[in-house]
């Protein structure tokens, strides 16, 4: 904290509120940028999902002609990249922003001015990769973009320069949001919070945060072999020159399979806070949940080569990655166990946020056990490539991660705007996206071993592809009404939803401790921690007497607080600062320091975007021009960084 | 056609057995289906998938049914005593974790198994087939037969056959589905794959590239026979030979030779005088007839077509563009390496990558614009646009005779040429 170099003369002026739209482009705040990504997201969700709806109508019978082989190529290219990129982890980075320092006791994450850059440079990657689909010049190698098909010998027009910058934009954007939750993790946990009282989504951000920082940093390295060869003539993966076009294939999986845990335990994570609220139980082996999430994430960095079993590696590859892989099934199927027994003996309320989390449980199983019928080598070898894949990884991915992060929309929308979703329209979208859904992608395991390859934009007629294709195109169609609903009642709650409370589902952990909406400062008066479910503590503390860790942490927090803590003496104020909205009262009456807003990180993020597209034109041969763009997108760089890093993050105190 | 149906009845039940809803749909008729028993590889990755959709369907049952059950039991009544705070099991955790592990074990033993087996080389008297990927489409090559032809493959029955995979371009990948699994053509590597089609007749397989290789991946199909060893001995006879023209009388083909016998080459020695054969074009079933319409505004008239002349086409083609990419044995001015060998095309079923029936109409066709009959890109060596007032959708111009453009009545001489050479 800057406290002992503040400048008088940074100080009041930088404070004034600001209202309107530039409170949103100069907020610092953990809440507000949660609700950017979460609304950048779901516009991109509606992108995503359009493109989507698109390629389901041209396969929907035997040669389609609703759209031309190139255009069909951009759309599952940037149907793939849009979701990974643009809609899943930023709706998790949405929680983690939203979440975690109210969930860990703390006031703000550790560095909230390179959080507002983290979403800046999300919006503007996300922007600069998705703009060029309206122009006809979308990428279109593919969301693995294998070399050399990418390489400029074959793509020589922009589409693929627009693939490789903005991933590299948005990588900048999650190593920048990675690096600071761990540190809030770490560093800003309540007193009393230790590890193991976390709450579980917080233990599987944590886990995302060292995914992202370890594999990131392998998908940038690819990129800029890529960027240097399309950009600069470099041989990286220039086959005439030698290269072994699997260097790019191993880089991008060794990044790329981590990707898919770094998708999906987030909604683990939300589904882990979910199912215990409901049933009115704890979470079934808590250690294992959490101890089952790390081993993931350990054993996601020794499967990648398992996407290449086709690609002819030799035979003791194959047997390595075949049973590093089925190995993964372990811990994965000791969390749905340990979600259904959390169930198990509880008193389940069934409220939409509930009905996503046991979807959660039915539909991830059924990706699991897909994935395991091609985690062994000679059984790939039928499904690579083919629909069978894509109805896997969609089981993982929207059976597992986007009904999660429903999951988590439902139950914390309380939370984010105090106010209720609607129920009724929350019950219609679960069933009609549950229908539809399944609808879309259980077919395609049939057409996939059936012979039917994946990105294909036309196919034959009488190849026995056409009732499942027909079926999956219904689904899809179906799930475009499920979304729209879902919208509608999002929206709208938002202004007429049931007044919430600050815990209307009863539920136990910090973050419910506190009003909804949270206040600027979210805890008056920082909590001290005494056991994995505080609330609980409260309403029934003879239940939670032999819950692991929550007596032993009576120590800690004396040990960090220096006061006098006895376990008979906790109040209500210990453990649950309450508010009562009326007289709730600002950061300053409190004499709480918040950091104050700012636009630099927008401009610093501006200076990226205007350094990173300086290369297309460069591309297009307009030398001047692009030389103009690097010095002004660098001096923007340069300049606001340097007054972003030379001003105090808030008024002294 | 015999064949067991006994494992791939097993994994239809395996696969239907998921959702009784499409059981229905699954009495139908599966051409491409990975599910059979034709050839030692593909045995064993359907037995592998037995065993794993067998045990994956417990674990299914298992879950769900668990599920099913906690949400009717546990769902909360009204005056709902406060639920016990159960913390865990440690018994009930080490047993859904050992569990699954001793499922894995059960899994894993025979995937290493097969694995070693087909990856270990192939037998000592495999047939030797090089396969090369174009974007897009096949060059199969036949090393010890001395063969080259596109995107059409005979393989015997009852002899390994190796295949070595090379990529002239970008990265594809090779599969026949019924056949046995896929295999990647990646630059700069050499991969192999090998399988014995040893449950199988004469019949006719759809191929497919499965690795997304750019604007036509959709379109790069290719065709395999598997024919008896007889049969391919006689194909092969056919191949060798040089394509001559004027085409001499044929000798009298052998009985039950349905197509027209190819002459043996004057200047070469005669091989045993068998007729050459070819997969007979009536007994093609229908998935292997491609139904790809043709693009709107492309037409070529019936008499133009009718009325073409093989020895002008033949005089034609030896000065025209195409002699550049394409090899014809036998006309000494064809000498390209860049395109389909054409020495036998009229001997083939399809054009254009398994996308079009190979007849004289989608040959003319294909020719005049083959840009327009199947997209490609500039950054491909591909088909360049030959008919005369045709616009090129990648040049965005239209073809001239000082681009070396055809009239359609030239295009059908050609046309006609080509279609002689069997």
């Amino acid at each position: 904290m800057a406290t002992v170099a503040a400048s008088p003369t940074y100080a009041g002026t930088a404070g004034t509120p600001r209202t309107g739209i530039m409170d949103w482009l100069t907020t610092v705040d953990h809440k507000k940028i949660g609700t950017l990504y979460l609304h950048t997201a779901l516009f991109f969700f509606v992108v995503g999902g359009v493109e989507a709806i698109i390629m389901r109508a041209q396969l929907m019978g035997p040669n389609g002609k609703l759209v031309s082989a190139e255009v069909f190529n951009q759309l599952f290219t940037m149907h793939g990249t849009t979701m990974v990129f643009l809609v899943i982890m930023p709706l998790s980075a949405a929680f983690f922003n939203f979440l975690i320092p109210l969930q860990i006791g703390a006031r703000d994450v550790a560095f909230p001015r390179l959080n507002a850059f983290s979403y800046w440079i999300y919006l503007f990657g996300g922007l600069f990769i998705t703009i060029p689909i309206f122009f006809n010049a979308a990428p279109d190698g593919g969301w693995f973009a294998y070399t050399p098909l990418t390489g400029r010998q074959y793509s020589p027009g922009q589409n693929l320069n627009f693939w490789v910058l903005g991933i590299q934009i948005l990588g900048i954007s999650s190593l920048a949001a990675a690096f600071n939750f761990a540190t809030t993790i770490i560093n800003l946990r309540a007193p009393g919070m230790h590890l193991m009282r976390m709450p579980m989504f917080t233990w599987m951000s944590f886990v995302v945060q060292w995914l992202i920082i370890l594999a990131f940093p392998v998908i940038t390295i690819a990129l800029f072999f890529m960027q240097f060869d399309r950009f600069f003539g470099t041989n990286f993966y220039t086959v005439s020159a030698g290269a072994d076009p699997l260097l790019w294939q191993h880089l991008f999986w060794i990044f790329g399979h981590p990707e898919v845990y770094i998708l999906v335990l987030p909604a683990f994570g939300l589904v882990s806070e979910v199912l215990p609220t409901y049933s009115r139980k704890p979470l079934f082996g808590y250690a294992v949940v959490a101890y089952s999430g790390i081993l993931i994430g350990f054993l996601g960095f020794g499967v990648w080569a398992h996407h290449m079993f086709a690609a002819g590696m030799g035979p003791i590859a194959d047997t390595v990655f075949g049973v590093t892989t089925m190995l993964i099934a372990i811990p994965t199927g000791v969390k749905i166990f340990n979600w259904i027994f959390t169930m198990w003996g509880g008193s389940i309320r069934f409220t939409t946020a509930m009905k996503f989390a046991i979807a959660l449980i039915a539909m991830f199983t059924i990706g699991g056990i897909s994935g395991i019928t091609h985690a062994s080598p000679p059984s790939d070898m039928q499904q690579t490539d083919t629909y069978y894949i894509v109805a896997h990884f969609h089981y993982v991915l929207y059976g597992g991660a986007i009904m999660g992060i429903f999951a988590g929309i439902y139950h914390y929308f309380p939370k984010w705007y105090g106010r209720k979703m609607n129920e009724t329209l929350g019950t219609w979208h679960f069933w009609l996206n549950f229908i539809a859904f399944n609808l879309t992608f259980f077919p395609m395991h049939y057409a996939g071993m059936l012979g039917m390859p994946r990105r294909i934009y036309t196919y034959d007629a009488g190849q026995g592809w056409e009732l499942f294709n027909m079926i999956s195109s219904i689904g899809a169609f179906l799930m475009a009404p499920a979304f729209l609903i879902f919208l509608w009642n999002f929206f709208r709650s938002k202004k007429v939803g049931e007044i919430a409370g600050d815990n209307p589902w009863d539920a136990a952990t910090l973050e419910w401790s506190i009003p909804s909406p949270p206040p600027e400062y979210n805890f008056a008066q920082i909590p001290m921690v005494t056991s994995r479910y505080p609330l609980w503590d409260l309403t029934h503390p003879e239940r939670m007497a032999d819950v692991p860790h929550s007596s032993e942490g009576w120590d800690e927090a004396k040990r960090r607080t220096g006061e006098h803590v006895t376990k008979g003496g906790r109040h209500e104020a210990d453990v649950a600062p309450m508010h009562i909205e009326s007289e709730r009262k600002s950061a300053k009456e409190l004499g709480i320091p918040m950091p104050n807003p700012t636009i630099k990180p927008l401009w610093v993020a501006a200076g990226i975007l205007v350094l990173f597209s300086s290369l297309p034109v460069m591309y297009a041969g307009k030398h001047a021009i692009a030389f103009m763009m690097m010095a002004v997108g660098g001096s923007m760089f340069l300049g606001f960084l340097y007054a972003w890093l030379t001003t105090p993050l808030e008024d002294a105190h | 056609m015999t064949r067991t149906a006994r494992p791939r009845h097993h994994s239809a039940i395996a696969l239907a057995a998921t959702l009784p809803l499409l059981l229905a749909a699954c009495s139908g008729q599966y051409p491409n289906s990975t599910f059979t028993d034709l050839t030692d590889l593909n045995r064993d990755s359907t037995s592998l998938w037995n065993l794993m959709i067998w045990l994956g369907i417990g674990v299914f049952v298992i879950v769900e049914l668990l599920l099913v059950f906690v949400m009717i039991r546990y769902r909360r009544r009204p005056n709902d005593a406060e639920p016990e705070h159960v913390h865990g099991n440690t018994k009930l955790e080490l047993t859904w974790t050992i569990l699954p592990a001793v499922i894995l074990v059960i899994i894993a033993v025979p995937t290493v198994k097969s694995i070693w087996r087909f990856q270990s080389g192939a037998p000592a008297n495999a047939l030797q087939v090089d396969v090369i990927g174009h974007q897009w489409w096949w060059e199969f090559r036949y090393p010890e037969q001395n063969i080259i032809t596109a995107n059409e493959l005979y393989l015997p029955t009852g002899r390994p056959v190796n295949f070595t995979l090379r990529s002239q371009d970008v990265i594809h990948s090779f599969w026949i589905p019924q056949l046995g699994g896929k295999r990647d053509v990646v630059n700069n590597r050499t991969n192999h794959l090998w399988f014995t089609p040893d449950s199988v007749g004469t019949r006719a397989f759809n191929g497919s590239c499965n690795e997304f290789c750019g604007a036509s991946h959709a379109n790069m199909r290719f065709r395999a026979y598997t024919v008896s060893p007889e049969e391919f001995d006689r194909w092969v006879a056919g191949q060798q030979a040089t394509a001559i023209f004027p085409a001499a009388p044929a000798p009298a083909p052998a009985s039950g030779a349905p197509t027209a016998a190819t002459p043996v080459a004057a200047q070469t020695p005669p091989p045993a005088p068998v007729a050459a054969w070819v997969f007979p074009a009536d007994q093609l079933p229908s998935h292997v007839v491609p139904t790809t319409p043709i693009p709107a505004g492309l037409t070529f008239a019936e008499d133009v077509l009718a009325a073409g002349d093989a020895q002008r086409g033949f005089e034609q083609y030896s000065r025209s563009l195409c002699i550049g990419c394409h090899r014809i044995r036998g006309n000494p001015s064809s000498l390209g390496v860049i395109g389909p060998d054409l020495t036998h095309i009229g001997s083939r079923h399809t054009v254009g990558a398994g996308l079009f029936p190979n007849d004289a109409r989608h040959l003319a066709l294909w020719i005049k614009n083959a840009r327009k009959m199947k997209p490609m890109s500039l950054a491909a060596a591909s088909m360049p646009t030959i008919g005369i007032g045709e616009f090129d959708p990648l040049l965005k111009t239209s073809v001239t005779a000082a681009l070396g453009g055809l009239t359609d009545q030239q295009i059908a001489d050609i046309v006609a040429y080509l279609m002689s050479l069997k």
